[in-house]
């Protein structure tokens, strides 16, 4: 792909994604064992996150990374878009893209727990291009709601995507 | 139990950890869901011209919350509002990472902080004549770059077997939000 090409799909993506829902949504089923492991990856031991299934645990906030990757791949590697009348994915080499950065925003949220059923949708906040090295930057905004329709976190996730990836 | 009459601006909170290692990071690919085979399979990661296996982007999040769980004694004295990052620097097997958080201001009972997360690389140990007499990973595998010698980042220090060539650098640059109860 050259540096022309490369401009042109930088410019089209920041003129039309900015705003724009990715259709569909993730989902993710909370298992008591998965939320275990998690925690003991970083040596919590408190029994309010890897206690006992029957005396009822949470998940630890760390865990927002295991859901926000998983809607992250399944929405990012699904979503289109039409460039000159010709369908294309957001991510034309998957390979490129980087995880810049990430926020999780726990105000008002629920505590997560086994058997909470995760939906997960997301929109684009800003999109920009650092022209130095063409690096296009996206920040996308997440909703994750369990089964009643409440809010467990509310990540933004800052990508970056190289050239030849979008 | 802490309290907000308890905290000051510029008091620090840390912790260290000096364990991560190939298993622990197949273990975090396992539970975290993040398969890609650039953080456990070494063949695959250098392909991809990293010079060995990374840990996931996210990975050294977990020590991030973890550090204000335990400063609220697992929620028990307050709530975790918000934490962000920027991922700026690989971490490694090998690496001691050490995470600080740092209080920015106090709003009522709402607690501000700067956090870090900073990356300790050993790359070998050398004896008075310069001979190496242990490498690491980093020395291994050719982790350090001229960047990171032209940035500062690599320094000497004297150990018992001699002197320790090392990296230090910040991989995770960040803020955080506490609510506490009182």
């Amino acid at each position: 792909m050259d540096d022309a090409e490369i401009k042109k799909n930088a410019e089209f993506l920041i003129a039309n994604m900015k705003g724009m829902e990715i259709p569909g949504s993730a989902k993710v089923n909370v298992r008591y064992k998965t939320l275990v492991d998690f925690a003991k990856i970083y040596g919590i031991t408190d029994p309010k996150y890897v206690g006992p299934e029957e005396q009822g645990i949470i998940a630890c906030h760390g865990f927002a990374n295991h859901f926000t990757v998983k809607a992250l791949y399944k929405l990012l590697i699904g979503m289109k878009l039409i460039q000159d009348g010709k369908e294309r994915p957001f991510l034309l080499n998957p390979g490129r893209l980087l995880h810049a950065g990430n926020e999780y925003n726990w105000e008002g949220c629920v505590d997560l727990k086994p058997g909470d059923k995760l939906n997960i949708t997301a929109k684009w906040g800003d999109v920009w291009l650092v022209e130095e090295n063409m690096i296009l930057f996206a920040k996308l905004h997440v909703d994750v709601k369990n089964q009643n329709g409440e809010f467990v976190c509310r990540p933004i996730v800052s990508a970056a995507v190289r050239p030849g990836g979008y | 139990m802490v309290k907000v009459v308890d905290l000051n601006v510029g008091q620090e909170f840390k912790n260290e950890f000096d364990g991560i290692t190939r298993e622990l990071l197949r273990s975090y690919a396992k539970a975290s869901g993040d398969t890609n085979p650039i953080h456990t399979n070494d063949a695959v990661a250098e392909r991809a011209g990293l010079k060995g296996i990374i840990a996931h982007g996210l990975f050294s999040f977990g020590f991030i919350t973890k550090l204000f769980e335990d400063l609220l004694n697992q929620e028990q004295d307050g709530k975790i509002l918000d934490i962000s990052v920027d991922m700026r620097g690989m971490v490694r097997c090998g690496d001691h990472l050490i995470t600080k958080a740092v209080i920015d201001k106090i709003e009522g009972k709402r607690v501000y902080f700067n956090v870090s997360q900073t990356t300790i690389t050993n790359v070998d140990i050398k004896d008075k004549d310069g001979n190496i007499v242990k490498q690491f990973e980093a020395g291994e595998r050719g982790y350090i770059t001229d960047k990171d010698i032209a940035k500062g980042l690599v320094h000497e220090k004297e150990v018992p077997e001699g002197i320790l060539t090392y990296r230090e650098r910040v991989a995770t640059p960040g803020t955080a939000v506490i609510e506490l109860f009182e």
